[in-house]
């Protein structure tokens, strides 16, 4: 017998900075989303203070001033790195896994003889708070939609200590009746709605309601969620994720933009990066689109996008730039203050599959070329650090950057910004 | 991992090669000296500190050393230690006298530290390396 497990990290960026740095722990810890704007994470000794999720941080900065409560930037390298280890060490400790978020991950198990997987879940979450200071839940089930069931239960059931194997319970439909139907798994905004509206509150109803009436509103997505909760697997844990089908690099700024140069400067930017996460992944790009808008607290609302095809499908960071220099002179507007902008690339296909097109301009002397230097562009950054050969435009000051005013600056991957310990 | 994966290649053996002649040794050289696969056993739970003080000197850790901790590994008798005493970071020396477990300093200047006498403490890993920097 297999089960499926959902491990994820608790309070995870606050657990992040928390174990690197001793300073912060058991203090109430809050973290701001990019630009500061929202708290998007808190220790759970913030949790006790009552301190909810997503307020602007202007709104709440005395409340927390008086509490003494410690605000920090989000450290996307500091969360990405510990990320990166625990996903390996869960690796190492199951049989299949399924990274699905930053924090999170489904994993396959066999179950022992005795049905008994407590043991494994207590000495696993053992292991990843000797290894990396942060406290995991585990909720096991059948499949995903219980896994994820399971690790709900695991957190609002205090005794469970961080760990609920839904297989093993008796009376499942007393765990079952305690989870509303918006938070299953699956279960979106409109879906929920219309559950309620038909009567239907929770996992157990949704359980045992009639399938045709459920297949014939929400098709094969409502009929697995329901097969599931029944306890049949229908959604495999899928060890490699297929490939994505756009990349995005998006950023708010930390001053609106008013001049064309710096709109472009920081579209410049973002290309770049967009052009590395594809060529990471051996993708092409045919279809580029560049888009800017005001703020949503802004008195004249607006936004802009401007879009080209290419004929031939490219990662090649200077084609690319081209492009969306030109485009971004589109959306460019003098009389508006720019907020966020961002660029996406679409039509993603494999560079391998490398296709020709009839009425080509370039001649394949050129293209080599161009693929050698942005090749050896790569393996420079990649030797030494992220921009160590980079484009021109980048160089200028960046007025716009983001405010990260509160980052706790340290680092586990850069050596220049590793903790000081003084002895 | 990746980060663990951007090795520094040391050439093991390298020879030049006079015109015309291909080196003898070129048949020999088989690998490079990886560091970091000398250093770090568990890349997953190894961490890297920069030290500043002298508390530790006998040991062999200086003032401004590179410290190489790995976390996986469980403390024993006589292990250097990264303990978290009331919030705060030390290294110290895992250390018993009369049956009792105490965090020893490496230098007759500063004193040892009992477990009895700190509300919070916690080992938080264990030193295998200090790298120094001999100028």
């Amino acid at each position: 017998m297999r089960a499926i497990a959902l491990i994820d990290g608790n309070n995870f960026y606050a657990s992040c900075e928390q174990s690197i740095n001793p300073q912060l722990r058991k203090k109430p810890l809050v973290i701001l989303s990019n630009n500061d704007g929202c708290i998007i994470a808190r220790s759970s000794e913030a949790r006790t203070l009552k301190i909810e999720m997503g307020i602007p941080y202007f709104k709440i900065k005395k409340k927390l001033d008086q509490l003494g409560v410690v605000v920090l930037s989000s450290n996307y390298s500091l969360y990405g790195d510990i990320s990166k280890r625990l996903m390996n060490l869960l690796r190492s400790h199951c049989e299949k896994i399924e990274i699905y978020s930053i924090d999170e991950a489904f994993v396959s198990i066999s179950k022992p003889h005795d049905n008994n997987l407590y043991p494994w879940a207590r000495e696993l979450r053992t292991l990843i708070y000797q290894n990396l200071g942060i406290t995991i839940t585990i909720g096991i089930g059948e499949n995903k939609v219980n896994a994820k069931l399971a690790n709900r239960l695991a957190k609002s059931i205090n005794s469970s200590a961080g760990i609920f194997d839904l297989t093993t319970i008796n009376k499942r439909s007393d765990y079952l009746k305690k989870i509303r139907v918006e938070n299953i798994w699956g279960v979106g905004n409109q879906t929920s709605k219309w559950l309620k509206s038909k009567g239907i509150k929770n996992a157990q109803e949704l359980k045992d309601m009639c399938q045709y009436e459920l297949k014939k509103k929400l098709g094969v997505v409502g009929q697995r969620i329901q097969m599931e909760l029944k306890g049949y697997q229908c959604l495999p844990i899928e060890e490699i994720k297929s490939t994505k089908k756009e990349i995005q690099v998006s950023r708010s700024f930390g001053k609106p933009i008013t001049k064309l140069e710096d709109l472009k400067q920081a579209l410049a930017i973002y290309s770049i990066r967009a052009s590395e996460k594809m060529r990471i992944q051996n993708l092409q790009t045919s279809s580029i689109t560049v888009f800017a808008r005001t703020s949503h607290y802004s008195n004249s609302i607006y936004q802009k996008s401007a879009h080209k095809k290419l004929i031939e499908a490219t990662s090649n960071t200077n084609i690319i730039l081209k492009i969306v220099l030109e485009l971004s002179k589109d959306i460019y507007h003098p009389e508006y203050k720019f907020a966020k902008a961002g660029v996406l690339m679409q039509n993603l296909t494999q560079s391998n599959y490398f296709q020709r097109s009839l009425g080509n301009y370039t001649s394949i002397e050129d293209l080599k070329k161009g693929e050698v230097l942005i090749k050896t562009i790569d393996s420079i950054n990649r030797k030494f650090k992220t921009g160590a050969i980079t484009w021109g435009i980048t160089q200028r000051s960046l007025e716009w950057k983001m405010n990260k005013n509160l980052l706790s600056d340290t680092s586990t991957t850069d050596i220049k910004k590793i903790p000081i310990i003084i002895i | 991992m990746g980060r663990f994966l951007r090795n520094l290649y040391i050439p093991l053996l390298s020879g030049s090669v006079s015109a015309g002649f291909p080196s003898p040794a070129d048949d020999y050289v088989e690998d490079n000296i990886d560091l970091n696969e000398y250093l770090i056993k568990n890349p997953f739970s190894t961490f890297f500190l920069r030290v500043k003080g002298d508390s530790m000197v006998d040991s062999g850790i200086q003032n401004d050393d590179l410290i190489v901790v790995d976390k996986s590994l469980t403390p024993k008798l006589g292990s250097i230690v990264i303990a978290m005493i009331d919030g705060e970071f030390t290294v110290k020396r895992l250390a018993r006298k009369n049956d009792e477990l105490y965090l020893k300093s490496e230098n007759h200047d500063y004193p040892d530290l009992s477990f009895k006498n700190h509300y919070d403490i916690q080992i938080w890993g264990v030193v295998i390396y200090s790298i120094h920097h001999l100028g």
